[in-house]
């Protein structure tokens, strides 16, 4: 098995007077997880299913190896889907559901037993194959959707949100079994979800979508640390989003931004904007001091309101200029200085502070491809972190059948 | 038993008290009103049907007076005057399932692929189209009768007054409540799994046969009993296409029946009409629970009862 490449030109799918899709371009490369994430209705299930050939396109090409497909009807195309609620044929037990694909393809007896037995031993099914799906677990029925899918070799796997009936547990589980099988039959897998968490734990590569449009594509790293819209920054984790506007440069090249009285450095952000902006630092940024402490880039504020999570204590902070701040503490075992109604110094690190243009780049498709930004620091992500944890599950199973 | 201050022993008194006194206490009380107006109205429509069945029972000659219990005679024991022996009685017998038959066989496949076009007709005049389905379901039956009689009298003229005629009627309104029961089915297995037919490779063709067909089933066999129930029940449309003594079926000849002199022959006709339906009923029921036994248990009782309750809209 070897993933196939995916290349959407202008992509558009029109329903009545909405726009479900709105022109979107994107390559997805062989063997890739690329994943497109946002919020509901930002049409990215659409996406997935014009490339599936659920719909037809009302512009724009769909090339699955070069070759365009976007006439061409579903069951014909080389691709396959792990639908959201699993589809499985509730009257045929599970081998007979996973061997439905081969049996179309006319596929001789013995090789779909060998098949079949192989998909389910990939998914770990292989002693559930004369059940009816009523029978099995939400999360077996998912591993058997899987081997449906992927019993038939595609050239891509496309799978519409599979973990979200699932609860919270599983799909964490699912999740690192899912990434871990992606690398090891090496399909390339077009995931959708709008849970960014997931998206940034499995993806290669992710296309963050709004409104029809692709906000930005790129690794999980670059798309939480070099966020290129308000929006990017806005759905991926939470960000404080504060407005101001640009008053130059200092000697550094850092920008001079101004938030509501107070003059800020920020080190990151497209160059040459000017006017109003929207200043932007992640909550586990945002330093607290002990309250007096002056200096670049702090604000004295009142600490409004204080979340215990477990592991974190959320604070919110309310700056001096009216602005509320979210600041995330890590629980070390040791009592919070920061009651409620204390004062306080707020810390934003002008490496931590981003500045982005207020409009997002909503309104051409193209710019947040292309255009912007040539980063300043830059930022490229050790590859090495996420293949780490994957290592350990990878070598559980052979090849998928070759 | 409020109004019984007698009661046998004070112990069950201080119980029924307690009883009492407790339905009030608790923030959900029993809708025990409902319960008996409900009741109320079961006996009501019951009981005469129940009275009915029972006269077919008679040993005498009576439709009114109780003269002992015959459990044949009415049905085949009398040599001149049981439904098995008297001719028109069976012929009418026969007509009637003559026609069901046919009926269940034209308008269930007909009915299963309108079904099927409608549900899955996206675009101009789907909507429409599948509102005017229900017509035939709220058209007055004289009105659709005699529509037809018209028709077939003045345009249509090749077709003379006959079990055609009758079939074609019937077959008629009977495509309507198959294709809301088939329709419904389709509602609510959704597309997804004619999506994943397609997406492992099988044509639309082989799709309709493996897919949607097993899937289908449950409701194909319930359109079945419920237009065999409604074709054996029907009076109107029967009677103004009808060719005349040779095409009377039960309901006609329990109409013209007991307006002459009656016997308890009649009420066993119609008792066998009864048992008939109720049989279709019952078997559509349990058909559509064996078939959605694999799909969830919950869904598959109420979708069993809404759709075989179907044909009472």
């Amino acid at each position: 098995m070897s993933g196939g490449s995916i290349s959407l030109v202008d992509l558009t799918k029109r329903f009545g007077a909405f726009t479900a899709v709105d022109g979107i371009s994107l390559d997805v490369e062989q063997g890739e997880f690329f994943s497109l994430l946002g919020p509901s209705g930002c049409g990215k299930t659409t996406t997935l299913r014009l490339v599936a050939g659920f719909e037809s396109p009302s512009a724009g090409q769909i090339r699955v190896n070069g070759e365009d497909m976007a006439q061409t009807p579903a069951h014909r195309r080389p691709v396959n889907t792990v639908f959201q609620n699993y589809a499985l044929f509730p009257f045929l037990d599970v081998f007979d559901n996973v061997a439905f694909g081969l049996r179309r393809a006319r596929v001789p007896k013995d090789e779909i037993r060998r098949r079949v037995g192989e998909a389910l031993e990939l998914v770990q099914l292989q002693t559930f194959s004369k059940r009816r799906p009523a029978r099995l677990s939400g999360g077996q029925q998912q591993r058997v959707a899987l081997a449906r899918a992927l019993v038939l070799k595609p050239a891509v796997l496309l799978l519409d949100e599979p973990l979200g009936a699932l609860d919270a547990k599983l799909r964490k589980q699912l999740q690192v079994e899912l990434k871990a099988l992606q690398e090891q039959v090496g399909i390339t897998f077009i995931y959708v979800t709008h849970d960014q968490e997931e998206a940034l734990t499995m993806s290669d590569r992710i296309a963050v979508m709004s409104n029809g449009r692709v906000e930005q594509v790129g690794p999980p790293r670059e798309i939480y640390e070099v966020p290129k819209t308000v929006f990017v920054a806005d759905f991926l984790g939470v960000s404080n989003l504060m407005a101001g506007s640009i008053r130059g440069y200092d000697e550094h090249g850092r920008y001079r931004v101004e938030v509501g009285g107070f003059d800020l450095r920020a080190a990151r952000g497209a160059h040459s904007l000017i006017g109003d902006v929207k200043v932007t630092i992640r909550p586990e940024r945002v330093r607290l001091q002990a309250d007096g402490i002056s200096g670049e880039n702090r604000v004295p504020g009142t600490v409004e309101r204080w979340v215990y999570l477990g592991n974190a204590m959320q604070l919110i902070v309310k700056l001096a200029n009216g602005e509320a701040i979210q600041a995330l503490i890590h629980n070390t075992g040791e009592d919070s200085p920061f009651a409620v109604g204390s004062r306080v110094c707020v810390h934003l690190p002008e490496q931590a502070l981003r500045v982005l243009p207020v409009s997002a780049s909503s309104h051409s498709g193209t710019t947040s491809g292309t255009a912007q930004v040539r980063e300043r620091a830059s930022e490229r992500r050790p590859s090495s972190v996420r293949s780490g944890v994957n290592e350990t599950l990878v070598a559980r199973t052979g090849p998928a059948g070759e | 038993m409020k109004a019984q201050p007698l009661s046998p022993a004070p112990g069950a008194a201080a119980g029924l008290l307690r009883r009492l006194l407790q339905r009030r206490s608790g923030p959900v009380r029993k809708p025990r009103v409902l319960a008996l107006v409900t009741w109320a109205y079961i006996a009501w429509s019951i009981v005469p049907v129940l009275i009915a069945i029972q006269f077919s029972f008679n040993a005498g000659r009576s439709v009114s007076v109780w003269q002992g219990f015959s459990l044949t005679r009415w049905y085949w024991g009398d040599p001149v005057n049981s439904v098995w022996h008297d001719p028109a009685l069976q012929h009418a017998l026969i007509q009637s399932l003559k026609l069901a038959g046919l009926d269940m066989l034209v308008a269930t496949p007909i009915g299963v692929l309108l079904a099927l076009g409608l549900a899955r007709w996206r675009g101009y005049g789907a909507r429409p189209a599948n509102f005017l389905m229900l017509f035939p379901l709220v058209t007055p039956e004289i009105v659709m009768g005699v529509s037809l009689y018209l028709v077939f009298q003045y345009v249509f003229t090749f077709i003379h007054p006959s079990t055609a005629a009758q079939v074609l009627g019937q077959v008629t309104f009977s495509i309507s409540y198959v294709v809301v029961v088939v329709r419904g089915r389709l509602f609510s297995i959704g597309r997804d799994y004619e999506e994943a037919a397609a997406d492992l490779g099988a044509t639309p063709w082989e799709t309709l046969r493996l897919v949607l067909f097993p899937l289908l089933l449950p409701a194909v066999l319930a359109s079945l009993m419920i237009v065999f129930a409604i074709s054996i029940d029907d009076f109107v449309i029967t009677q103004w296409l009808s060719c005349g003594a040779g095409c009377d079926t039960i309901p006609i000849k329990i109409y013209s029946a007991t307006r002459a002199a009656p016997l308890p022959s009649i009420n066993a006709l119609a008792a066998i009409m009864v048992y008939c339906s109720l049989a279709a009923v019952v078997l559509a029921f349990v058909c559509y629970k064996l078939l959605t036994r694999s799909e969830s248990s919950a869904d598959s009782t109420q979708a069993a009862i809404s759709s075989v309750g179907a044909f009472d809209l």
